[in-house]
């Protein structure tokens, strides 16, 4: 089957949501997803057709122990735990890379005299789990570099990010708890410096998410986290 | 941030607002802030969705205790996720309410539990028999049909719906709504299957344009508004 075909696409696009593909004809389309944009968009525009019909099921509340089943699940499970940790042990190996660029960067940030090295964040790509938004941005890494007093940091994609028109990426500081806040708004494609006053300041991490272009509209992070890194 | 249950009920400028997308901002936000590991996030957005999933679960999947256990996997899941979610890509109740609905799903094909259902249906072109057909099936719960109509009431797909003749409605309400399948939908109306998918088959194309034609017309209007 073509499953380019955009009829095709449709309506069996169409008979997944309802939920009319069933057995391994369900299975075999689930399969095909990841692989076929156009499949995807065509099972997105379903579901934003369809669903909103659930609206009048009359909601049944569930019971407490669900819950406490899934806090108990969830409980010290990070999302994205293993990307964060493994990949920052992996840029690690490229310390050389990493130190080349962080000079070039403080020379950058801290021009007279600028004895206290900078800190370092990198910021390496949260994994894509399956069923994430079709290949918006290549996999790519950033590097911020932050002014010992905190006062100034410049990021710096390591690889060309690509990315679709009328999006942005924004740069958030990550607290130990609560919302993250936003420092604005990073270029792609070069170097951005990024001037919020004490980015350090009640800051374990950064991350970069999609959004909108000219950045959330809500003033939290909208999209999905992109890049993410711990500060060490 | 506004709570939208107690918010009172407004228009947004542009486009006509449905609770659905009224309620997506906040979603958004909470679902986001739980992808950075912000459990508080994560807790109110279970507090605010997981009536309505579980009411989605349970009526594909009846037995309670599977539909709860379907709830549970789907949330840990969305807390997995979560980072991946991307607003501008799709509405968060509509994901939430997608992945729920797939469990609930798939977990008929595992457990072959049955939806009851009356098979006292005469699927006649006569649009007055269809009123409360279904409402022996689901006790004192809405049918499917019932549903049908009163969401058509809070969207403009209520004039889309309108367009389907009675059988297609039927059809489309018994697979959506109950999670029948092509067979089983034939079964419960007592029509030859090619009959039933091509019906289902029509009734979804014609939604389709009709929405389409709708979502044209809303974007021509709010950009001819200032």
């Amino acid at each position: 089957m073509d499953y380019g075909q955009p009829n095709l696409a449709d309506r069996l696009a169409a008979e997944y949501v309802t939920g009319m593909l069933r057995g391994p004809a369900r299975r075999r389309f689930e399969k095909l997803l990841p692989a076929h944009p156009g499949l995807r968009g065509a099972v997105r525009a379903w579901q934003d057709r369809l669903m909103p019909l659930t609206a009048e099921i009359t909601p049944q509340r569930p019971s407490p122990a669900v819950w406490q089943r899934i806090e108990a699940k969830i409980q010290g499970a990070v999302p994205m735990p293993e990307p964060w940790w493994r990949r920052l042990a992996f840029w690690r190996g490229f310390s050389a890379i990493g130190t080349a660029v962080a000079v070039g960067l403080a020379l950058l940030v801290v021009s007279p005299g600028p004895v206290q090295p900078p800190i370092v964040v990198v910021l390496s790509a949260a994994a894509p789990p399956p069923g994430s938004p079709e290949g918006v941005v290549a996999p790519a890494s950033f590097i911020a570099s932050i002014s010992p007093d905190g006062r100034a940091m410049v990021t710096k994609p390591l690889v060309n990010v690509s990315m679709e028109a009328g999006r942005s990426l924004e740069l958030w500081s990550l607290p130990p708890q609560g919302a993250p806040r936003s420092l604005g708004l990073i270029a792609p494609d070069k170097a951005t410096v990024v001037q919020r006053g004490k980015v350090l300041e009640g800051t374990t991490g950064f991350a970069v998410s999609l959004e909108p272009a000219g950045g959330s509209p809500t003033g939290a992070p909208t999209g999905p986290i992109l890049y993410v890194g711990k500060l060490l | 941030m506004p709570e939208p249950e107690n918010k009172p009920k407004t228009r947004s400028k542009s486009a006509p607002a449905s609770d659905w997308s009224d309620r997506s901002v906040e979603l958004s936000a909470l679902l986001s802030r739980a992808g950075l590991g912000d459990r508080a996030s994560f807790a109110t957005l279970y507090e605010r969705t997981s009536a309505h999933l579980l009411g989605v679960v349970l009526r594909i999947q009846r037995d309670r205790a599977l539909a709860e256990d379907i709830l549970q996997e789907v949330y840990v899941n969305v807390w997995r996720a979560a980072a991946s979610f991307d607003a501008a890509q799709s509405q968060p109740l509509t994901w939430l309410t997608s992945v729920a609905r797939n469990r609930a799903i798939d977990s008929l094909r595992r457990a072959h539990v049955q939806p009851q259902l009356q098979t006292n249906l005469s699927a006649s072109s006569d649009e007055s028999e269809e009123t409360n057909v279904y409402d022996a099936v689901a006790d004192e719960a809405p049918g499917p049909l019932e549903l049908l109509s009163r969401a058509s009431d809070a969207r403009a797909l209520g004039t889309c719906m309108e367009n389907l003749t009675a059988q297609q409605r039927q059809s489309v309400a018994l697979a959506f709504f109950d999670g029948l399948s092509h067979s089983e939908v034939a079964d419960a109306m007592r029509e030859p299957l090619g009959t039933v998918k091509s019906w289902v088959r029509r009734a979804l194309m014609s939604l389709k344009s009709c929405l389409e034609a709708a979502v044209q017309r809303d974007a021509n209007r709010s950009s001819a508004s200032p």
